[in-house]
């Protein structure tokens, strides 16, 4: 029986937590910031997170240390900004921080300010998630009081401010570069690259963009050390993974393990398997952009090398399950009916790519499908693969391409 | 021209303190305008928000068309969003909407005559284990019986 490997949790799973600066610091909260403000350099904390081989979890899977190394040192002002938008279908393992624990990612958002230099870090998050603003924003508040937050943190002569700046309900904001232009007042349309955030980000300053998930992980490495991270999960996907289970599953919910354990096991496991006594048809294993994998598909690791492999993506670890029930093209009509929402429409091969494919998949969940339209859809999707400026476009062409090939039979029952 | 009220302006001030340019307040700023205003962005508005933040009428304007809850329309007394995402659209998330749009007799994107409801469809809104969800004003209702929707609309009306 697979059980769960408690790391970012851990607080969460502890009877009558609350989340509060005081739980947490009770809990050990703040020792790994106390531990950097007495007795760390901003390079040797550069150095430790590069060390443990943290990726990050907000769905590239980048490391973490070597995106904070590319921050120049010559510069100034930088910027360190947490992408906290969390809108990627299937997916909430953010929100459970936010809402449970909020001081863990934001220790790991002061120590992360640090090694880059940064003074003022922002918080962007969804423009809906309102309570889960709030909870963040008190969160602040008692830092500011506890002189963890403003000027001379601890006396270390460090300063750093936080602000939470909401979006306004658009998925393509959690694109780091839309997020940017977001932030700035602006369209959420993502820039083209280079040059990269790194050089230049907010308001044109160096700045790193992490996942919350990611920030989290960072007290528990500069506090424990890379090797004790490096002692979870297997080379090269090191750490736990925050899986989000949902769908026809009989125990949804959010479940950490340790990455690499088995993905069947999880499901079947942790996840209770499919509700109802059903059997399983379909396993969408990383948010809506990963592609599905078939029920005899899903006994691999569940890292992210191991899932690219099996011709997915890890993603944001968002596990969802489909019943026997389920009809893949209702699924796929979902799926490319929200890409077509909220494709940004600055690249004519993402813009007008969604559009043919929402319209050509519509019409066999009216059962006005055929032989050609099946083959158009594979073609077309096959067509805007690596054609666009943001990964939008292929996280939608991707996941329909996977439809269409692992189930045609499906389609096929949509002919006219 | 509207404005905001001055306890509103000290907020704004704080606001601007957070931001190197002042154009980087715009989406905060519209926040406050949403609060003020159930929820919506009246066109009045625009060009009172490029004058606040030194952008121009178009600019402003973009912004408004390019965000869903951006809206010119006043809400209902009380909001209902009905997720129809994957997860939730397959766990009953487009009957629930269905049922909604029945029992308030409206559809999604209006609100009702009398000005008490307004429904929204959404995607994803991040709790997808509790399939499939409504947020009711701040609240979630989580893995909401398509059959009880009635009964949710009529225990609103009653509030
Ligand atoms: C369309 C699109 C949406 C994205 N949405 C999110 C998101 O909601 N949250 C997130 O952390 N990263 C999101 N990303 C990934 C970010 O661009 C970026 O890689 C990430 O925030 C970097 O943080 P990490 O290195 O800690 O993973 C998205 C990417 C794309 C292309
Ligand atoms: S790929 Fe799509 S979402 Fe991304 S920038 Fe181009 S049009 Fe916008
Ligand atoms: S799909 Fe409905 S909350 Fe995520």
């Amino acid at each position: 029986m697979l059980k769960e490997t408690l790391l970012l949790a851990k607080n969460i799973r502890t009877d009558g937590y609350d989340g509060s600066l005081e739980a947490y610091r009770r809990a050990g909260g703040y020792t790994a910031l106390e531990k950097v403000m007495k007795s760390m350099t901003p390079d040797q904390v550069i150095e430790v997170v590069k060390a443990s081989g943290l990726r990050g979890r907000g769905g590239a899977g980048f490391p973490t240390g070597m995106k904070w190394g590319f921050i120049p040192k010559d510069r100034k002002p930088t910027y360190m900004v947490c992408n906290a938008d969390e809108a990627e279908p299937g997916t909430f393992k953010d929100h459970f921080l936010i809402n449970n624990d909020p001081h863990l990612f934001l220790e790991g958002m002061i120590l992360g300010s640090y090694a880059i230099g940064c003074n003022h870090g922002y918080i962007y998050i969804r423009g809906r998630s309102v309570r889960p603003a709030q909870r963040i924003n008190e969160a602040i508040e008692y830092l500011y009081k506890a002189g963890l937050l403003g000027k001379n943190i601890l006396g270390s002569g460090f300063s750093l401010d936080l602000t939470v700046h909401r979006g306004a309900g658009a998925y393509i904001c959690g694109e780091e570069t839309a997020l940017l232009e977001s932030l700035e007042g602006k369209r959420g349309q993502p820039r083209v690259k280079p040059p990269f955030p790194a050089t230049h980000g907010y308001n044109a300053c160096p700045t790193s963009v992490n996942n919350v998930e990611t920030l989290a992980c960072v007290p528990f490495i500069v506090k424990e050390g890379a090797e004790a991270f490096k002692k979870i999960g297997t080379p090269n996907n090191y750490g736990t993974r925050l899986v989000g289970i949902s769908g026809h599953a009989a125990k949804p919910g959010i479940y950490e393990v340790a990455m690499g354990v088995s993905m069947k096991q999880i499901i079947n496991d942790l996840g209770g398997g499919v509700r109802g006594g059903k059997k399983l048809k379909a396993v969408i294993p990383g948010g809506s952009s990963s592609n599905v994998l078939r029920p005899e598909e899903i006994d691999i690791p569940f890292d992210f090398d191991s899932v690219a492999k099996a011709g997915s993506m890890l993603g944001t670890a968002a596990l969802m399950l489909f019943d026997e029930d389920t009809d893949i093209v209702e699924l796929a009509y979902r799926t490319i009916l929200f890409y077509n929402h909220e494709s940004c429409g600055q690249c004519t091969p993402c813009r007008e790519g969604t559009f043919w494919l929402r319209n050509l998949v519509r019409d066999f969940r009216e059962n006005l499908g055929d032989s050609q339209k099946l083959e158009r859809i594979g073609r077309v999707s096959q067509q805007m693969f690596g054609t666009s400026l943001c990964a939008l476009n292929d996280a939608a062409a991707g996941p329909i391409k996977a439809f269409v090939t692992k189930y045609p039979e499906e389609f096929k029952k949509h002919f006219i | 021209m509207p404005g905001f009220s001055s306890a509103v302006m000290k907020e704004v001030e704080g606001i601007f303190q957070r931001y190197p340019r002042k154009e980087h307040a715009l989406l905060p700023l519209i926040h406050l305008v949403l609060r003020e205003n159930k929820g919506c962005v009246p066109e009045e508005w625009d060009q009172v928000l490029a004058d606040m933040v030194g952008v121009s009428l178009n600019h402003v304007r973009g912004v408004i068309t390019f965000y869903d809850m951006l809206q010119r329309e006043p809400r209902g007394k009380h909001h209902i969003r009905v997720c129809t995402s994957i997860p939730c659209g397959l766990c009953g998330g487009d009957k629930v909407l269905e049922r909604m749009e029945d029992a308030l007799g409206i559809h999604a994107g209006q609100t009702t005559p009398d000005g008490m409801i307004s429904l929204e469809e959404v995607q994803c809104i991040a709790a997808c284990d509790k399939a499939p969800l409504i947020q009711v004003d701040d609240h979630f209702a989580q893995q909401v019986d398509p059959d009880r929707v009635e009964e949710v609309v009529a225990a609103m009306r009653r509030k």
